[in-house]
């Protein structure tokens, strides 16, 4: 029988955790969660299995990240970080005197441990939820906190780069905790981007938001884990009243990976958009839970998400629309779309509606197809060839989460990405 | 100076309810040269649109027997991109939406895609050739910058369909009842915008309902179709007669056993 991870890794922990300087109570954060894992299961989800991935076996999550310069594309603020290091960050400084924070997760703990207690895996992604999870709490090794006061609209952009270091054998277990609070608007971005193939690792991301009452939060992501990384990043969001978290994510890895995304709309008249756009490649799987629960009343949560499959790639998008008992006058919509290119190709598209109340609206829609032939020959009968075609159709596919993207020259980056994997999955 | 010539071509398509093929096209011939301007008219449901998406390669289209020739090659095994290539252009009487993709860079693809890689059209000379393009058919940068056709109107569609092939300027214009739909001042502004286009290097197919439109785009030679066949040809006359006359008075006038869909 193989030792439990408590026995395996609970030195490797305590020791991590004291050469950090950690305060004693984020030490037995960790312990207990490390203690508690091996009681977890594995998180289920429909029509994705994964089990044969391992996520829950890490190797080595106290190396130092080997990287040390990144260039990345930079706003007026932002952060750049390689795992454990912060390589550059930068505050506006009209925020930081707003009191904004915008620091790596381990200051955090030390500077602000009243903040980090309250939200850190206890209200969005809590550390018991799964046996992930629960390692995750155990073995985090890198990440930032973005807290924006009472009252504090933050109007550019803030970024935030994380690269994850395949050049060495070492796990990334990058958290990232953003708490905004009451009557606040952010713009945030995040790139997860991998550096190096030398060697596989395992990624273990964990990102959380807070959004308070009547906030306005836009999240956008790029995620483009190369293939050499098998991941579970679970990203998450609450609500507090009237607020609203919208996301656009753009799921571009080359590895494996299972995505758990959601909100749980707690407060009443709250409102979140979750939108996923995704590529497959290669032999790889990217399977995606996207689930909006309503809880407060007259919540709306809607989920949109459009995927191409190439090659003999997998490709499974959940939609989970769940409205609690007393969650009167809600609304729950979504839309999950998989256009196939390869006969190889896997795709699925399940929405799920759990509705235990009898007030509210909702309603699904989910087709996986081919590309549409009429586009297509529309394309071809003005000499574009059929490649070309074709990713014009896609782009056009795919234009419902690019165009909710704030920033043009985010825009413009997830395109080529999009061109990229497609121009590699065409070939 | 090219040619396009169809021999004797049977065309079917596949009914979408019953899978069974039905013949649409039952023996047409037609040939034309750059230069010239050819007006296909006929009564609906005869095979006008047929013809048009068989000569472009659409596939819902089974070519059964006979030929088409670009400059005396047959085309009938080229994909539809190729055709386009070689200098076929179709105006489509429903194109296609493609959210997402601005007009302007469709249009960039589709000039680039007649040329070498490293010899793509600088930005600079293809927005003044826009410019030019668009100032012939009233059109202004708003539509360009909108996502392909999408949204459009019936009108719009129509205008774009002739921006685009002033834009590619193909040796072979197919315009597939370009002016249904069309107010007389839009009729007018897309007459105007393939006008622009007549010259040595230039032919076009008109396949029209009306004669209206020929008042506007005078035709070299103007054919008359009926149950899948070319019955008549002739000069611009040819028009005005069938205006008078009506496609039943030209049926039995040619003593032909032909159901017209429309008839009383």
């Amino acid at each position: 029988m193989r030792p439990s991870l408590k026995d395996k890794y609970m030195d490797d922990v305590v020791q991590f955790s004291q050469q950090n300087n950690e305060p004693k109570w984020f030490t037995k954060f960790r312990t207990d969660n490390l203690t508690s894992s091996s009681d977890l299961s594995l998180p289920t989800y429909e029509k994705i299995n994964y089990r044969s991935w391992r996520l829950d076996r890490p190797s080595d999550f106290t190396a130092t990240s080997s990287i040390s310069d990144f260039k990345a594309a930079q706003s007026e603020s932002y952060i750049i970080q390689t795992g454990d290091k912060t390589l550059d960050s930068r505050l506006e400084q009209s925020l930081a005197d707003q009191g904004v924070i915008l620091t790596d997760i381990f200051t955090a703990i030390k500077k602000y441990p009243e903040l980090i207690q309250k939200y850190y895996m206890t209200k969005v992604v809590k550390s018991n939820e799964n046996r992930l999870t629960a390692i995750h709490a155990a073995m985090m090794n890198g990440g930032i906190f973005l807290y924006i006061p009472t009252g504090v609209k933050v109007t550019d952009s803030i970024q935030a780069t994380f690269i994850q270091d395949n050049h060495i054998k070492r796990d990334f277990n990058q958290h990232v905790l953003i708490v905004a609070e009451d009557n606040t608007e952010l713009t945030y971005l995040e790139n997860f981007i991998s550096d190096g193939d030398a060697e596989e690792n395992k990624a273990n991301i964990v990102v959380e938001v807070v959004a308070g009452n009547d906030s306005h939060i836009h999240f956008s992501a790029l995620d483009q884990m190369n293939a050499k990384t098998t991941s579970y990043l679970s990203r998450r969001g609450i609500t507090g009243n009237n607020s609203r978290i919208d996301w656009a994510i753009g799921f571009m890895n080359d590895g494996d990976i299972i995505g758990d995304f959601g909100t749980d709309l707690i407060g009443e008249g709250s409102h979140t958009e979750a939108k996923v756009v995704a590529i497959t490649t290669g032999d790889q799987v990217q399977g995606i839970d996207t689930k909006v629960t309503n809880y407060g009343r007259h919540t709306i949560g809607h989920i949109l998400q459009h995927g191409v499959i190439l090659e003999s790639s997998t490709l499974t998008f959940n939609g989970v629309g769940h409205i609690v008992k007393g969650a009167r006058g809600s609304d729950a919509q979504q839309e999950s779309r998989v256009l196939m290119l390869s006969r190889k190709a896997r795709g699925d598209a399940n929405p799920i509606l759990l509705i235990d109340e009898n007030d509210v609206t909702a309603g699904h829609a989910a087709s996986v197809g081919r590309v549409n032939a009429e586009q297509m020959y529309y394309l071809m009968s003005r000499g574009i060839d059929e490649k070309t075609a074709q990713r014009l159709v896609i782009r056009g596919f795919l234009s419902s989460v690019i165009t909710e993207i704030p920033e043009e020259e985010v825009r413009d980056r997830l395109t080529q990405m999009i061109e990229r994997k497609l121009i590699n999955g065409q070939q | 100076m090219s040619t396009l010539e169809v021999k004797d071509l049977h065309v079917s398509v596949t009914d979408e309810e019953n899978g069974e093929g039905q013949e649409i096209l039952k023996g047409v011939n037609l040939k034309m040269s750059t230069g010239e301007i050819h007006a296909i008219m006929g009564p609906n449901g005869t095979g006008k649109s047929t013809l048009s998406q068989a000569i472009m390669g659409n596939s819902k289209y089974k070519v059964t027997s006979g030929d088409i020739l670009l400059d005396g090659e047959s085309i009938l095994d080229w994909p539809v991109d190729k055709r386009a290539r070689a200098g076929l252009f179709l105006a489509m009487q429903y194109p296609a939406e493609i959210p997402g993709v601005t007009n302007i860079e469709f249009m960039r693809a589709a000039i680039n895609a007649r040329r070498e890689k490293d010899d793509q059209i600088p930005v600079r000379q293809f927005i003044k050739k826009l410019d030019e393009k668009q100032a012939i058919l009233d059109m202004t940068d708003e539509m360009s910058g909108r996502y392909l056709n999408e949204g459009f109107s019936g009108g719009e569609k129509k205008r774009n369909e002739i921006l685009q092939l002033l834009m590619i300027e193909p040796s072979f214009a197919i315009l597939d009842e370009i002016d249904s739909g069309l107010d007389i001042d839009a009729l007018k502004v897309v007459s105007r915008g393939v006008n622009s286009m007549r010259g040595d290097n230039f032919g076009s197919l008109i396949i029209t309902h009306y004669q209206r439109l020929l008042n506007y785009i005078v035709p070299d030679q103007v054919h008359i179709m009926m149950g899948g066949r070319i019955v008549q040809s002739g000069g611009p006359d040819l028009a005005k007669k069938l205006e008078d006359e009506g496609y039943a008075g030209i049926r039995d006038d040619l003593n032909l056993d032909v159901k017209l869909t429309d008839e009383i």
